[in-house]
Parts: C-alpha cells; sequence; structure tokens
C-alpha cells in the first residue's frame, strides 16, 4: 500500500498508526517482539482466543461467528480496534487499554472470567504494552463478523408463511372444516381418534366464556340442549360475535399484550386519567372487527395518517396511546438516558406483541439467540427516539417527567387547550391571591385579636412572669389571651399549685385589678384569688366557668391601695377546686383610667383593628373573582395520551453495551433485517418512520405477524398455542406442533381482510373445538395434549370469575366505558399510601376496573391477571392460598354471595328448585342428587348452628346467611374456575 | 406409602377415613411436590432466614457508622473533585452534627444517632464500603429489592423462598411487614416471573398502625369460625362430587388443598402478629408503650415472631420514607430515636433466645447521603459510597468492610456493589448466586444477572 494512501487511511479510521511491515522493524524492537512470543502470545491464545478469535463460534447452532463483544484478540488490528468497548490495548498507555482493566477486574468485568491471572503475568502485559505492545501477527478482523443472517433466515419463523393443502385422512367423516383435517391427519399418524363431541351443556358455557367472557343464561343452556345441531351452534356463534361483550372480552386479552394501566407504577405511580380512551378504542376496534393489519397500523403510527374525518383522526391518536401507557422511570434525572428507556420499553412491547420476538436483548449486545444484530435495534431504536412520548414535568417537580398529551377535536381543540392552560394560569394566579389574603387576614387577625401584654392599659403581668407552685400546663387552645399564652393546673395537684403575680409598679396609688381567663364550661368554679395590698390581704372567688365581663378575658376582683414597687401581689390558687383552673395574667389599672379609653383598655390599637377589616375586604373581592372566573371557566380539552414525531427526526447512535453516555457508529432507521422478505422500506428525513414500521409490519410479506396473531387465537380457544411459547417465535421458543396448519391459519388470515371473527368463526366451528375434554387414550398417548385430540380443562381468568360472580348476584352493570380515575389524585399511590383503593362499588365488567400497577384490584391480584408492566400473552393459573382467602373472606365474595342469595329467595321459593338455579346460573347444569342432598343437610346444619350463636353474633336473617353460605360455597368451588 | 393419586381415588370410591382426615393428608403429600416446601440449597447454610430493616429514604452513612475526621475538618470547605452527576448538591463540606463514640471490644465507633444499636457492635458486620445504581429513590429501591432499577425482577425473598422454601406450611415463606407503597411499591415483594407462590405476603402496609397489621383477607369479620368451617365442608363435598367425575387432574385437588391451608393459615397468621403474650419486659426491650419506639418496636417483635415461626425471609419498614433530608439533617434525629431501641432489642431478643446465630440481621437503604450540604443543611442521595450492617447468620461480629474516601463519598476501599451484597446473602443463606437460576422467556434469569461477587471476608 503507497505510503499515503496507509496514513490517509489510519487518520480516516481513527486508529493508532500501526506498525508498518514486520521488515521495518528496527533490531533493538526484535527483543520487544520475543518478548510477545514468550510472554504474550502463549497467554493470549491459551486463556483468550475460545471466546475472542475469529474462529469463535458462538448462539444455538453456530448461528453467531466472531469473538464475543465484537472483540477479536487474534490479529494485531483486532486487539488494536477492539470491540464493542472500544480498543482493548493502546500501545504505551496501559490505563487506556481495556485489556489491562480487565485483568485487574477494574471498572470492567474480570478477563479471563473463570478467574484472575497469576500477578506476573498480567504484570507481563502491562510491560508489554508499555513497551508500545509490539505485535507481529498480520491479518485483517474478519469483515462479517457477527450474525449470520443468511443462516438465520432459515429458521422456520423468519420464512415467509404459505398456505398448504388440507391433507387427506382415514376418517373422512368427523372434519368439519379444513382445520380438522389438519388436526386430525397428526392424530391419525400416531394412531390416535379424537374425542367424542363435548356434551351441549359443557359446549355451549364453552363457547359462551371463550367468546364473551360470560356464562350462558339457563335459557340459553336449555335451548341449546334441545337443538344441539350444526345450524343451532352457528346461530350463536355469530350472536355471541356479534354482542357488544366480544370486544370486552378479546379486546381485554390485547389489552394484555399493551400492557394497559391506568397508572405508570414504576418509580413514582402516577395516574393515567387518560389511559381509558385507549382502552376503549381496543374494545371498540375488537367489537367492529377492525381489520388487523389497520390495527396494527393504527397503534403505532395513527397520528401520521390520513382521516377521513375529526372523529377518525381522534380516533387514529387515540391507538397511538399504545406507545404511551407503558410504565417509566419518570423520576430518571439523566434525562436523555430516559428517552432511550422509553424507546427500550416500546420496541420491547412491539417485539413480543406483535412479532412474538424478545428485542430489548439487543440494546446491549447482538442478541444472543435470535438472528437480530445490535445494529438492527438500533435501526428501530431511531425511529422510537424519533419520536416523542415523554413530554412535561409532573408533581411540579422538574427531576419527575410527564408524558406526551394531545387534544381530540382538531385544530379547534388546540385554541381550546391554550384557552384552557391560559384560565389554568389566571385561576392559579388567582388562587395563589387567595392564599395569600387569607394568610395576611388571619395575621393581622391574630393581631387584632392579641392581648399584647405592652399594649393594654395600666401594668400587665403576664403568666411567664408569674411564679408558679406545683406545675402547671401551659396551652393556647382557648383562645383569646393575653400575651402567647395561658397555664392550666391539669385537673390535678389540687390545693397544692399556686400562681403569683407580683407588679413593678411605677408609682403609688389606688389601682383596679383585673384578673384574666376565658370562661368555658370544665373549668373551675371557685377559684381562690388572694390580693396583698398596701394594708392588708383579701381573698376572693371566681367563678372561670363563666365568661368574665370586660371583654370576655379580664375580671375585676376590686380597687386596692398599693405602694410603688414589688409589694403587691395576686396569688391563685387550685385549691378547694374541681375543674380546671387557668392563669393568665393580672392587671393593674389606675383607678379610673378604664372607663376613659375603653378602647386601649382592650389593648388593640386601632390601627390594627382597620388592617383588620381592610384585609378581610380584600380576601373577600379575590374569592368573588375567583368565583366569577370559575363561572366563566373555556371546557376542559378532551385528552389523550398519544405521541408525535420530535421536532427533529436523528437516526440512532449504537449505545455500547447499552450505555448511552458511549456511542458508537450512527444506524440508519430501519427494521429486522432477517425478518425482511423482499425489498427494505425507505425512511423519509422528515419524519420518524412509525408508519413505515407499522406498514412492514402489517404487511402479508412479514414472516412472523400474522403467524404470532392467529396462534394467539389458537391459545385463547385451546388453553394452548399451535406454537405454545406465544410471545417467543425466536429460536429459544418452541416449534409449531402443527407448522402446515399455522402457516394455513396465516395466510387465510391475511387473505380474509385480517379478520379477527372470521378466524374466531373458522376456530370454534370445527370439531377440533368441539371435542370433550374425555380421550383417555390420547391422554396416555399425548400428555400434554400437543396433537389436539381432546379439549382441555382451563383455569378461567380472574375477569370471568368476578363477571360470573356478578351475573350470578345479578349485580352486574353491562354499561361499560369511560373514566374510572377520574378521582384519583395525580400520584395514584404514594409513600403514605395505605393503598388498596375499593373496587367493590365499581359493578361493571372486570375490563374496566382500573388497573393500578403495583397496587392491583385483590381479585386481579390473586388470580393471576396479566403483569402490565410488560407485553404478556399468556397468564399464569396459578392455584395458591390467597385465592382461597379471598373467596372465603373478601368483601366482595361475600356482599355478592348475598346479593345472590337475596335474589334466588326472592325468585325461586323452593329450596330444591332454588340450588338448582344457582347451579344453572353458576355452572350452567343442574346439581347432581348427591349436590342436591348436600345442599339440603348443609343448610339445615348451618341453620341450627346459626341458632346456637351467641345473640350479638347472631345474624338477622338466618335463612339469608344460610343461602349466602350455599352462594358462596359454589363461586369458591373448583368447577366455578375451570372451563371444560 | 399412599400418593396423593392413590388417595384421591380411595377417597373418591368412600373409602373408610373422613374427609377431613383425606384433606389433611392431602395437604401434607403435597409438601414433597409442592415449590413452597422446605429445600436443601446448593452449600451447607450458615444462616436459614433473613430479617431485613430497611430505612426507607437513605440514612447518611457520615451520620451515622462511617465517622469522617477530615469531613470535621474541612467543614464548610470546598469538596475538592466534582461531586456526582445527578446531584444538585453544593461543594460546601457538611460534618456530622453528632459525635461518633468507641463502642465494645471491637471499638467500632457510632454516632450518637443509635446509641442503643451501638452497645450490640460487636456482633455487627458494618459495610462502609456499599455502592449501588439509581439516583432516585424509585430506581434505588428497586435496585435493593430486584436487583434491577428498571426492569420487573423477582424480589430477594422470593428467590430466597424460590431457593429454599419454607419452613411452616402454614405461614408465608416470604413475609413484609408495613411495606411502602410509592418506589416500586408490590414490585419490591412481587415474584415477577417466578412461580406466584414465591411472592412475598404484605402484612399491613406503610401507614397502617403496626397493631393492626395482617394479611389481606385472613379474617372474616360476620362469619364466625365455626360457621366457616361448615361452610368449607360444604364447599369441599362440592368439589369431591366434581372431582370424582372430572377424572384425576392434580389442580382439583390443589384447589381443594388451598382451601384446607388457608383455612390453617387464617388462624396461624394472627397468632403471630398478636404480641399480647409476650411479656412486659420483652415489650419494653423493643421500646413497646413508649412514643417514639412503639411503632417500629412492633414490627421488630413481629420479625422475630415470624423468624421462630418458621418465616424464610422477613422484611420490616421504617416507614413512610423517612430519611429523605434534603433539608435539616437534623430530623435524621428523631428518625433514629423510632428506630434505635427497637433495632437493638431485636439484636437483644434473638440473641437471647439463640436465634442470632442462624438468622441473618441485615441493616440500611437505598442509597447514603452525600458528604456536601444541599439547600442550607440537607444532603443529597448517595449510591456512590454508603454503609449497611449484618449480624448474626455467620457473619463476623464487630468488624468493618470497606471504605469510603476521606469525606465518606465514594466508597473506594473492598468496595461491595449492591449484587455482591445480595451474592452474600445468597451465599449465607447455602445458595450459589450463579447456580440459583429461573428459565423465563427462553433464558436463565439469577438474581445478580451477571453481575455479584461473594464477599466471604465477612463470614466468621
Amino acid at each position: 500500500m503507497p505510503r499515503l494512501l496507509l496514513a490517509a487511511a489510519a487518520l480516516a479510521s481513527g486508529a493508532v498508526p500501526l506498525p508498518t511491515a514486520a521488515g521495518q522493524e528496527k533490531a533493538a524492537d526484535k527483543a520487544a517482539l520475543a518478548f510477545f512470543e514468550n510472554k504474550i502470545r502463549p497467554v493470549l491464545v491459551k486463556e483468550c482466543y475460545s471466546c475472542h478469535s475469529a474462529e469463535t463460534r458462538s448462539g444455538t447452532g453456530g448461528l453467531r461467528k466472531g469473538g464475543k463483544g465484537g472483540l477479536n484478540l487474534d490479529t494485531r488490528e483486532g486487539i488494536r480496534k477492539g470491540g464493542d468497548s472500544g480498543p482493548a490495548v493502546v500501545p504505551g498507555k496501559p490505563t487506556e487499554s481495556l485489556l489491562i482493566h480487565a485483568l485487574h477486574e477494574d471498572g470492567v468485568a474480570l478477563m479471563p472470567p473463570k478467574g484472575k491471572l497469576p500477578d506476573a503475568v498480567v504484570a507481563d502485559f502491562e510491560k508489554w504494552v508499555k513497551m508500545g505492545a509490539p505485535d507481529p501477527r498480520d491479518g485483517k478482523v474478519a469483515a462479517v463478523a457477527g450474525i449470520d443472517l443468511e443462516k438465520g433466515r432459515q429458521f422456520w419463523s423468519f420464512r415467509p408463511p404459505q398456505a398448504h393443502p388440507a391433507p387427506a385422512v382415514t376418517d373422512a367423516a368427523w372434519p368439519a372444516a379444513d382445520l380438522d383435517r389438519f388436526v386430525l391427519a397428526r392424530l391419525e399418524a400416531a394412531g390416535l381418534k379424537p374425542a367424542a363431541d363435548a356434551d351441549p351443556r359443557t359446549l355451549i358455557r364453552r363457547l359462551h366464556l371463550d367468546l364473551v367472557g360470560l356464562p350462558p343464561s339457563p335459557d340459553e343452556v336449555e335451548a341449546f340442549a334441545k337443538d344441539p345441531s350444526p345450524a343451532a351452534y352457528a346461530k350463536v356463534v355469530d350472536a355471541l360475535l356479534a354482542s357488544p361483550r366480544f370486544g370486552e372480552r378479546w379486546g381485554r386479552h390485547w389489552l394484555d399484550l399493551a400492557r394497559y394501566a391506568d397508572s405508570n407504577g414504576k418509580d413514582e405511580n402516577l395516574t393515567f386519567h387518560e389511559a381509558y380512551r385507549y382502552r376503549d378504542y381496543v374494545i371498540r376496534a375488537f367489537n367492529q372487527d377492525k381489520p388487523f393489519d389497520r390495527f396494527v397500523v393504527e397503534q403505532l403510527a395513527g397520528d401520521l395518517l390520513p382521516a377521513k374525518d375529526q372523529a377518525e383522526r381522534d380516533d387514529l391518536l387515540t391507538a397511538t396511546g399504545f406507545l404511551v401507557v407503558g410504565p417509566k422511570i419518570l423520576a430518571e434525572r439523566d434525562k436523555p438516558k430516559l428517552r432511550w428507556d422509553v424507546a427500550d420499553e416500546q420496541i420491547d412491547t412491539v417485539g413480543k406483541a406483535f412479532l412474538g420476538l424478545t428485542l430489548g436483548c439487543a440494546r446491549c449486545h447482538d442478541h444472543k439467540f435470535d438472528p437480530v444484530p445490535t445494529a438492527d435495534y438500533y435501526a428501530l431504536a431511531g425511529i422510537f427516539t424519533s419520536t416523542r412520548t415523554v413530554n412535561g414535568i409532573k408533581l411540579g417537580n422538574a427531576a419527575v417527567s410527564g408524558w406526551m398529551l394531545r387534544p381530540l377535536g382538531g385544530l379547534g381543540a388546540e385554541k381550546a387547550v391554550a384557552a384552557r392552560a391560559e384560565y389554568d394560569a389566571k385561576l392559579k394566579k388567582l388562587q395563589d391571591e387567595v392564599k395569600k389574603a387569607k394568610a395576611d387576614l388571619a395575621a393581622v387577625g391574630e393581631k387584632a385579636a392579641a392581648r399584647l401584654p405592652g399594649k393594654l392599659l395600666g401594668f400587665t403581668v403576664d403568666n411567664p412572669d408569674a411564679t408558679f407552685v406545683g406545675s402547671w400546663k401551659p396551652s393556647t387552645f382557648t383562645k383569646p389571651y393575653v400575651g402567647d399564652g395561658y397555664v392550666h393546673d391539669d385537673k390535678a395537684g389540687k390545693g397544692e399549685k399556686s400562681a403569683t403575680f407580683t407588679p413593678k409598679l411605677p408609682k403609688a396609688g389606688e389601682y383596679e385589678v383585673l384578673v384574666s381567663y376565658t370562661g368555658v364550661t370544665g373549668r373551675a368554679t371557685n377559684v381562690p384569688v388572694t390580693v396583698v395590698f398596701d394594708g392588708g390581704e383579701k381573698t376572693v372567688t371566681l367563678d372561670q366557668s363563666k365568661p368574665p365581663k370586660i371583654d370576655g378575658l379580664f375580671q375585676s376582683v376590686g380597687t386596692f391601695k398599693f405602694k410603688a414597687g414589688s409589694d403587691g401581689s395576686v396569688t391563685l390558687s387550685n385549691k378547694g377546686t374541681e375543674g380546671h383552673v387557668i392563669a393568665d395574667a393580672v392587671r393593674f389599672v389606675p383607678a379610673g383610667e378604664l372607663a376613659k379609653d375603653p378602647e386601649m383598655g382592650m389593648g388593640v390599637p386601632s390601627e390594627v383593628k382597620a388592617a383588620a377589616a381592610e384585609a378581610e375586604a380584600k380576601l373577600k373581592k379575590l374569592e368573588a373573582d375567583e368565583a366569577a372566573l370559575k363561572k366563566d371557566a373555556p371546557p376542559a380539552p378532551r385528552m389523550v395520551m398519544a405521541v408525535r414525531d420530535e421536532d427533529k427526526v436523528e437516526d440512532a447512535h449504537i449505545n455500547i453495551r447499552g450505555n448511552p453516555a458511549q456511542l458508537g457508529a450512527v444506524v440508519p432507521r430501519g427494521v429486522l433485517q432477517v425478518a425482511t422478505v423482499g425489498p427494505k422500506p425507505t425512511f423519509p428525513a422528515n419524519q420518524s418512520g412509525r408508519k413505515e414500521l407499522a406498514e412492514w409490519v402489517a404487511s402479508p410479506a412479514n414472516p412472523l405477524t400474522a403467524r404470532v396473531a392467529v396462534n394467539r387465537v389458537w391459545h385463547h380457544l385451546f388453553g394452548a398455542g399451535l406454537v405454545r411459547t406465544v410471545d417467543n417465535f425466536g429460536i429459544q421458543g418452541e416449534k409449531p406442533s402443527h407448522p402446515e396448519l399455522l402457516d394455513t391459519l396465516a395466510v387465510t388470515f391475511a387473505k380474509n381482510g385480517w379478520s379477527h371473527k372470521k378466524l374466531i368463526r373458522e376456530v370454534v366451528l370445527s370439531r377440533a373445538y368441539r371435542q370433550s375434554i374425555h380421550n383417555p387414550q390420547a391422554v396416555t398417548a399425548d400428555p400434554e395434549n400437543r396433537l389436539f385430540g381432546r379439549a382441555t380443562r382451563r383455569r378461567v381468568e380472574a375477569e370471568v370469575i368476578r363477571d360470573t360472580i356478578l351475573t350470578v348476584s345479578g349485580k352486574l352493570d353491562l354499561n361499560g366505558g369511560g373514566p374510572v380515575v377520574a378521582h384519583f389524585p395525580e400520584r395514584a399511590i404514594d409513600n403514605q399510601s395505605q393503598g388498596g383503593f375499593n373496587t367493590d362499588p365499581i359493578l361493571k365488567r372486570a375490563v374496566y376496573l382500573p388497573v393500578i400497577r403495583n397496587d392491583l384490584t385483590p381479585l386481579f391480584e390473586v388470580f393471576d391477571f396479566a403483569d402490565p408492566d410488560v407485553a404478556d400473552g399468556q397468564r399464569d393459573a396459578t392455584t395458591v392460598s390467597t385465592q382461597a382467602l379471598y373467596l372465603m373472606n373478601s368483601t366482595f365474595a361475600n356482599g355478592q354471595a348475598k346479593a345472590a342469595a337475596e335474589r334466588l329467595i326472592a325468585e325461586e321459593p323452593d329450596a330444591g328448585k332454588r340450588f338448582a338455579l344457582l347451579f344453572r346460573r353458576a355452572l350452567g347444569r343442574a346439581p347432581t342428587a348427591a349436590e342436591a342432598a348436600a345442599a339440603t343437610t348443609f343448610l339445615a346444619d348451618y341453620k341450627k348452628a346459626i341458632d346456637t350463636l351467641p345473640t350479638g353474633q347472631k345474624p338477622k336473617d338466618a335463612n339469608l346467611a344460610a343461602w349466602s353460605a350455599v352462594c358462596l360455597s359454589v363461586f369458591g368451588c373448583s368447577e366455578f374456575r375451570f372451563v371444560e | 406409602m399412599l400418593t396423593r393419586r392413590d388417595m384421591l381415588r380411595a377417597a373418591s370410591a368412600g373409602a373408610g377415613f373422613g374427609y377431613l382426615a383425606f384433606l389433611d393428608q392431602l395437604v401434607r403429600a403435597g409438601d414433597a411436590k409442592d415449590a413452597t416446601a422446605a429445600k436443601a440449597g446448593h452449600h451447607p447454610a450458615r444462616a436459614k432466614r433473613v430479617i431485613f430493616l430497611f430505612m426507607h429514604g437513605g440514612p447518611s452513612q457520615v451520620d451515622t457508622f462511617d465517622p469522617k475526621p477530615e469531613l470535621d475538618k474541612r467543614d464548610g470547605q470546598e469538596l475538592p473533585f466534582e461531586p456526582a452527576k445527578g446531584t444538585t448538591v453544593s461543594k460546601k463540606l457538611m460534618k456530622s452534627p453528632w459525635k461518633f463514640k468507641k463502642y465494645g471490644e471491637s471499638g467500632i465507633a457510632v454516632s450518637d444517632l443509635f446509641p442503643e444499636t451501638a452497645k450490640h457492635v460487636d456482633d455487627l458486620c458494618v459495610i462502609n464500603s456499599m455502592h449501588t445504581e439509581g439516583q432516585s429513590h424509585g430506581q434505588a429501591v428497586l435496585k435493593l429489592h430486584t436487583g434491577d432499577i428498571a426492569l420487573t425482577r423477582p424480589s430477594v425473598g422470593s428467590w430466597v423462598t424460590y431457593g429454599l422454601g419454607t419452613e411452616n406450611r402454614n405461614l408465608p415463606g416470604f413475609v413484609t411487614v408495613c411495606p411502602t407503597r410509592g418506589h416500586g411499591g408490590a414490585q419490591n415483594y412481587g415474584n415477577a416471573f417466578l412461580p406466584a407462590a414465591f411472592q412475598g405476603m404484605a402484612i399491613g402496609a406503610a401507614g397502617v398502625p403496626a397493631s393492626s397489621a395482617t394479611i389481606k383477607n385472613v379474617h372474616n369479620p360476620e362469619v364466625p369460625a365455626e360457621l366457616q368451617r361448615q361452610q368449607l365442608d360444604f364447599m369441599q363435598q362440592l368439589n369431591k362430587e366434581y372431582a370424582a367425575r372430572a377424572g384425576v387432574d392434580d389442580r382439583l385437588e390443589a384447589t381443594a388443598a388451598s382451601y384446607e391451608l388457608a383455612f390453617r393459615m387464617q388462624a396461624a397468621v394472627p397468632k403471630v402478629t398478636d404480641i399480647r403474650s409476650e411479656t412486659k419486659e420483652t415489650l419494653k426491650l423493643y421500646g413497646i408503650g413508649e412514643k417514639p419506639t412503639d411503632e417500629f418496636g412492633r414490627q421488630c417483635l413481629m420479625a422475630r415472631r415470624f423468624a421462630e415461626a418458621g418465616v424464610r425471609y422477613i422484611q420490616v419498614t421504617h416507614n413512610s420514607f423517612k430519611w429523605d433530608q434534603h433539608g435539616n439533617i437534623k430530623q435524621h434525629e428523631p428518625n433514629a430515636k423510632e428506630v434505635d431501641k427497637p433495632i437493638a432489642g431485636l439484636l437483644a431478643d434473638l440473641k437471647s433466645r439463640g436465634l442470632l446465630k442462624d438468622t441473618l440481621v441485615v441493616w440500611g437503604a437505598e442509597f447514603g447521603r452525600t458528604p456536601v450540604t444541599q439547600g442550607k443543611d440537607g444532603r443529597d442521595h448517595n449510591p456512590q459510597g454508603f454503609t449497611m450492617w449484618l449480624s448474626g447468620g455467620g457473619v463476623k461480629g464487630g468488624h468493618v468492610h470497606g471504605a469510603t474516601d476521606e469525606f465518606g463519598y465514594h466508597a473506594v476501599k473492598d468496595k461491595v456493589h449492591m449484587h455482591d451484597l445480595h451474592a452474600t446473602i445468597l451465599h449465607l443463606l447455602g445458595l450459589d448466586h450463579e447456580k440459583l437460576t429461573y428459565r423465563h422467556a427462553g433464558r436463565d434469569f439469577r438474581l445478580t444477572d451477571v453481575y455479584g461477587h461473594v464477599v466471604k471476608d465477612l463470614f466468621a
């Protein structure tokens, strides 16, 4: 290479110029090279190459090639260029060489990971770097290091799905639809027969719970039992699909994936007052059977789509709530990092919900298992960091971020928002002024009410200057008083306590003695007051339970002659008293003065009184202004959680090891390479690219989207997907049990206009769906039921348990939608919250209950509600004792059991028929003879037991109590929580 | 020996033993395969259980267990390096307003905030070189409890009960007394992707007086226990009828058994939370019945009672979020007054009952505080260096591990990261933090992710 070019290349790459050909090495360097050969190379070969060389293969099936962390230590170029974290060796500078840090485990992970190398070896490496890291190893770093995308594309889920003809089967009479032939063919190949059809009562309950999440009424069960023909069945299916209850059931499945919640959770659990609009949009979308491809595009990029009118524009904006309702670390102080974290959360959700992939892994490194290189992650990240999700502040705290809210209603709404903001600012200013005026009035009012010892006419001794015997308690409880408060004897130590007030009189003369106290019931009625004066001593008694005559505070005990100075005194005692004795102050007013200046007699100057009156008038005016402003308040705009594009659209830098402070190369915005069939989408410079991303996700050419969607439907209807890891179609996921069926359903789904209702109809009309759970032969041969040769018993979800209870009690309110957390404060749950908002009075369907992150309503919490922090397509179905406690003791279960009992008693006088009615409502069948007998015995025994209870514990209505217990038992029994 | 299925068949066929006896056997037989049954760890354990005393808000290390003479000397002077990113502090150094005194044989210095706890200093293993992530409470609290500042991960207590199960089948294996609802709330004792049985059970909540703290729905206020027993028997009859028709299904057995466990739990829990049977001396030891200590004293005493009853992981929270002195660091004093005596009482009580040797007591918070001022006289959050201490459960007593710099700002010597502390706690319990994994979403998860070193220097 010509020297000039070499220099240019080195400059362009920013790399340290490499020593050129070995031949140019000076003789002095020979020793250095020998050092490398003896001390360094053997260690590299032995300890490092297995993970950090061009030959390294990792990942499932050797999908990844090249050194881990992008680091190859087997060439000079590789060791100096380094990996994801930067150069491993900077010649001459051990402190800047990551390799040396790794050997010491100083700020980076220890290498080799299995244990620290001997100190002498580490010292050799340091010495070698100091020498300039002489290194004769030529060779280029393999350019193709990283993920082998071509190999990745061969994985089943990244190949485009193809429709397959339905296979031939032996039992041609069984299949009702093509999909049955796929199922039957596999069963026959395994030597198995499908199960018999489920009995009509079982089937109709299953169908209702699956399609609308509510049990069939007894009439609906009986009607179907009478005519279970395919035509009658299809009619029920169509009616359920058309019911508004359908969207409430299937919309909720989607909300699990959208990690929907009405509060933020995480560090600052702020209320999402507007989230419900997105929830209602989802339910509407399922009821309208919005084509799924359109549904995808609206949620990712609704704000960027054209709309025919304002109503549609509002709907499209609302759809993007999908991107905003996720949990965020709102108090993250590093705001650029928060932006990355939010983008990460969005990528993770999009990956799981639409594509069945865990993309979050690729934030820090190439995906360990799936063919998703870090570059692909940052191609997506650029789309989301060019989108504004976080916006403004909350709690009036600059450290706590808010989220994007946008007005509904178009241009007019923008104006309404501005008007409302102006109003809010005015109102706040006015309210601040009112607050201040109140404080001013309180301050001046306090002054006006205060009796200041120095301002009072005559000579005043206040309680702090008195001499006390025994313990007296200070108080300011009863106003007014002289000075800062008064003391009282605490109604204790009667006869032991006294308070002596000694004046320092300026001159001798006649003084009227005034004792101050407020007269309140409970105070002593006979307080002895002893006046020591010039020439004697006199004791009078005061009734402190009645207000004194002057200003309600001062009581004259007579006029006495005093010498100048401190010879005289006044002593209050608690001797012989019963109520509280208070001691506040004693005044010595020159005789006759009081009548001359009554105002100063009270110690309140006129200017103070005037100021108080003025402050009061000012407050009244401000309060009137506030009321007037509120009367003309512009309507609060309707806001919705929705994103918008950032003002500046930018491609993202790779964050090395996921650290936003350490930026690598820029990656142009784009989509997953491995799942792209045909030309790559191009991204506009002036838009985030969400629209292009959305169209790529929703394209029939995307190998994942339709497969993932149809598999979710199968999962909800059969209890397990054709791919059982419904959220993971990657290499770590399970392979499909019926790949041809899955692909055929996916292709048909896209071809049929991405209609969920058509797909669900096709599946529930199949014989595979209509099977009974009993098939002993298949249980033995196929215990996990991967061949779907029978139905499975499934635990119903929390919502079904609750909505069924409310159906039986007759309390279910089928009006749904709208806000549910409007009354919540800005922070839904804080550190002082005792928590637990009560959802018992909300009788709407469970899908409309508030979902408060980290404080789910107890029934959701115990019955495996989807974790609202993450996209979750597969709920748990655990059995734990907290479920039992809930169904035994909760106010909800007990209250609804009682309501159900009241309803039954009112509707059915005969006990036997009443029990049957309960069973029909709750379980869709009549009780067996044994069950009915057990109920009869129980009712009698229970009432008898009630009779033996003590009166206090006895319920008012023993019959109602017994029937409530019967209803509670049915709500709690195992059959209630399973569907067959 | 009968298997569960044998028993179920026998019962369905109406074989000759009472249904209740059958259910009881069912529960016991269930233990063998029940996820929460007690099981052995990876290596011999030094501690059988943990009591974690959480000081929500972040007590200041330089005002409690990490004396800094250089800070005293340079009070009011400028910090010679830049404060940590993300803080809003001045560079003005502020000495502690409290004096440190040496205590015990070990002569470890403790500030006047903790005079009672200080008397047990010879049983404390003080880690002065803690460091963690999360400059805000929410992040750091989640890091402390779950090992991650943002992603939803199982709590330490959930991992521990997943690894070791519980010793008392009538009580949950992991309880948290009066937990905070903010800063991650239930996520801090959540099981995340681990099975639901390993979720922490809240006893009360922040703001609920400890005297009335109990498990949600553990009591039916209207139906007396005898009547409820009758109702459950009737329901179990319905369950039996259904099970007989439904065929063998573990979940049906488990449902029936869950009611029996719940019924026993509702008798067992109040027995533990009710402290009336304790002697006057014991109550006094914890400061119960005295003003500032009553609340936390009750929580600590409850912790001892749960420990005695075989609960594996017990958390006690000093709520609500009191230790966050951004202004007026002196407010630490009333905080310390509330907890000092109860903590000392707990240590003394555990020791006298022989429980301290296999109970690991952990004291600390999400982070410490800066040695420089925030506002006039406050301190900001400091995850860069702070103090936690351990006691009992196989750790050295009278020992100080690691150090912060001369001002108490950054951990510098023998640093212990939060992941290291987690790894160490698991190790003391007999669990290897690298082997205690759970497969979820296609990969194996650990409490310590890919980090964590066991700090063996702490072991007795």
